[in-house]
């Protein structure tokens, strides 16, 4: 387990990271959802110890912290990040860089011919990767660090330039490092997948983390809270707004409108439909908050 | 380690920089062999029809000369030694009429000998070396004269006491050894230091191309310096390898000499042999510690500056700085032992030449490995302490 503890880091006078401490457990997923220049590569860059904090420790294990450069190489055989697709060495194949970083973290090397399996590689594995199109440098990137094995990983934009065939065999594999109990952190901008594998998503603003639970309590519970509905003009708006004016409705900047149906029966939440339905309203949904809107929520219209 | 060793070495061998600085050598190497080395003309070399010229003109005035109460003091003193001089010209005449190698060798360790005694100590202004060292600009040519008739004299003892095969090839330094032993008196040293500075600037710095992939690597920062220097120390020595197929050229011409063949060193006014092999088994040792002082000093600087040219600029400075304070004859400089820039000219301290240009004692091989191995260490250790600070970045 890794732990954050009074984490702060400032640029210029400007706080990036603002006393942050958060706990991630062994056999978890953890999402970072935030707008780019929010902090989320910084509070990445700081767990690796790629930059200093002005304050604050990681703790690893309950021990391990970056006291003295021993302890760094201790962490960092246990702490990996995923490369950047744009820092692969162009003039050697892909197998090669996963033989490098298996040497490297002295792992089992039947990894590497097993994840190229998974991963769909084993056409083009061979090629140098100067070859290689933005996915494939993409997927190498995140199979480098599953052969790397550690126990903690951290992920920034692992699903960038992904189609949607690989962004769904990426995150079953990230679901079966987590049943192996590795802690994966994903900063991602594909919310509806973190929505759907990550056990905990936090966002950042203002250098906080902020769990969305908080946000939006109740938001990982399997309950009705919310219908959903597009293009709900204004008129409609109003009108609805006259018929049930107890109910909550906001409007995102998305254009999707919510309409809060916490503590509705079955019979009166009959009612909301019939009245969308009577409206010539045909795109709605019922169900909770999706994390788009809380995004959208949090981040444009606060 | 060892894999990140292996992952080091592959970049070194794949850099682009790194294949041009060996195919540029391999060039010279070439080129030298081919087009360089065949135009030597040493100016000590075998020529028959000029000994038995002097040989012959001397050998007149000693026939018809006489000498009485009148006679010039300079032509009683050319009749007084000219005698034993013309014997040691015959005796080379005779030889190497004769093909008798080993004689001729003999005969002309003592005329060169003699030559240097009477030219040195007793023709100043009328007695003069070969041609060859008056040359236009050279306000050291009797200093040169003494100095190569000195050496030659001691080298052609060295031919007629050992056991090596003799030809004029080997008299006159053309094989492909003695020729190795003349580059590395000149600017061998200076072209394999210099390719060690090239191979070794980026060697630090390139992985800020690569910092995702490498950052996060769980060995220390001075692990990787480390590796890197060896790395770059392997790479330099191999440096040796195209070098050396313009020596194979030289030697399938010339014939590759032996390692037994004698090579003068100048100590205290005097000349010794030791072998080539010898010979060259020291300048290759010194050359490794010029590479490890050069390795440890770009190490030092990659660390602290941060920047490729600040790299290529300290390293250049280290080998040319001994131009700074060294003028032939202007100048006594002091203490020039302690500076590791004293012994960049590496074939020439271990001949001894660089101290008879100093007039020192102190420019030895052994003050040489000692300095160039305390340097290094030196910069070794400043590079352990900035490495293992808390908050030191490599990347």
């Amino acid at each position: 387990m890794i732990e954050l503890k009074n984490i702060g880091v400032q640029f210029s006078g400007r706080d990036i990271l603002k006393d942050v401490s958060v706990m991630f457990n062994p056999g978890e997923i953890i999402g970072l959802v935030a707008p780019n220049g929010t902090g989320k590569s910084t509070l990445m860059n700081v767990i690796m110890n790629y930059i200093n904090p002005n304050n604050g420790k990681v703790i690893l294990n309950h021990e391990l912290e970056y006291t003295n450069k021993k302890n760094e190489v201790k962490i960092h055989q246990l702490v990996s990040m995923m490369p950047d697709q744009s820092d692969l060495y162009n003039q050697i194949s892909g197998k090669e860089h996963l033989k490098i970083y298996s040497s490297m973290w002295n792992s089992n090397r039947k990894l590497i011919e097993s994840t190229i399996k998974e991963l769909g590689m084993k056409s083009y594995i061979k090629k140098n990767t100067g070859t290689y199109s933005l996915g494939m440098r993409q997927r190498l990137c995140f199979a480098m660090q599953i052969v790397s094995d550690t126990q903690v990983m951290l992920m920034d934009e692992v699903m960038n330039g992904l189609d949607p065939t690989h962004v769904e065999l990426i995150s079953q594999i990230l679901v079966k490092k987590k049943s192996e109990g590795k802690t994966v952190i994903v900063a991602s901008h594909l919310l509806e997948n973190l929505e759907k594998y990550a056990d905990r998503i936090f966002f950042m603003k203002n250098g906080e983390l902020i769990l969305v639970n908080a946000v939006s309590p109740g938001f990982d519970e399997r309950e009705i809270t919310t219908v959903r509905v597009t293009d709900l003009t204004d008129k409609i708006k109003e009108k609805f707004s006259k018929e049930f004016p107890e109910r909550n409705v906001r409007t995102l900047s998305n254009g999707v409108t919510l309409i809060d149906v916490r503590e509705y029966d079955s019979g009166r939440l009959g009612k909301v439909v019939e009245f969308l339905k009577e409206n010539q309203i045909k795109e709605f949904s019922i169900g909770k908050e999706a994390l788009t809107d809380l995004y959208s929520m949090y981040y444009q219209e606060r | 380690m060892w894999a990140y060793f292996k992952f080091e070495f592959f970049q070194f061998f794949s850099n682009k920089k790194n294949i041009a600085i060996y195919v540029i050598l391999l060039f010279f190497s070439c080129y030298y062999a081919l087009k360089i080395a065949p135009t030597y003309i040493p100016i000590e070399k075998v020529d028959v029809n000029e000994i038995e010229a002097r040989y012959l003109t001397r050998e007149e005035f000693l026939n018809n000369v006489e000498i009485n109460e009148g006679t010039h003091h300079l032509t009683r003193f050319a009749a007084t030694i000219f005698p034993e001089w013309n014997e040691y010209d015959k005796e080379r005449l005779d030889s190497i009429e004769q093909h008798n190698l080993k004689e001729y060798a003999e005969a002309t360790y003592k005329w060169y000998a003699y030559s240097d005694e009477m030219i040195f100590r007793y023709g100043g202004g009328f007695l003069f070396y070969n041609p060859g060292y008056y040359t236009y600009g050279n306000n050291y040519a009797t200093m040169d004269g003494h100095y190569a008739y000195l050496y030659s004299a001691s080298r052609y003892e060295g031919y007629s006491e050992g056991t090596s095969n003799l030809s004029v090839k080997v008299f006159e330094e053309r094989t492909a050894l003695q020729t190795l032993q003349r580059l590395l008196h000149a600017y061998l040293p200076l072209i394999l230091i210099v390719s060690c500075i090239l191979f070794t600037v980026d060697i630090v710095l390139k992985d800020r191309q690569n910092p995702t992939l490498l950052q996060g690597l769980p060995l220390s920062d001075w692990r990787r310096l480390i590796v890197k220097g060896g790395v770059s120390l392997l790479g330099s020595i191999l440096a040796i390898l195209p070098l050396s197929v313009g020596l194979l050229i030289i030697g399938a011409r010339n014939g590759f000499g032996d390692f037994d063949l004698p090579v003068p060193i100048y100590f205290l006014g005097e000349f010794s042999n030791i072998t080539i092999g010898k010979y060259l088994i020291q300048n290759m040792l010194f050359i490794v510690f010029w590479f490890v002082f050069i390795i440890s000093l770009l190490l030092f600087v990659s660390v602290t500056i941060k920047n490729e040219f600040a790299n290529l600029l300290v390293g250049c400075v280290f080998v040319i700085a001994e131009f700074i304070y060294f003028a032939r004859g202007v100048a006594v400089v002091w203490n020039v032992q302690w500076y590791p820039t004293s012994y960049v000219q590496v074939g020439q301290i271990i001949s001894g030449y660089r101290n008879y240009l100093y007039g020192t004692e102190a420019l030895t091989f052994g003050n040489g490995l000692y300095v160039m191995g305390l340097c290094a260490c030196i910069f070794l250790f400043f590079t352990f302490l900035i490495s293992n600070r808390r908050k030191f970045k490599l990347l």
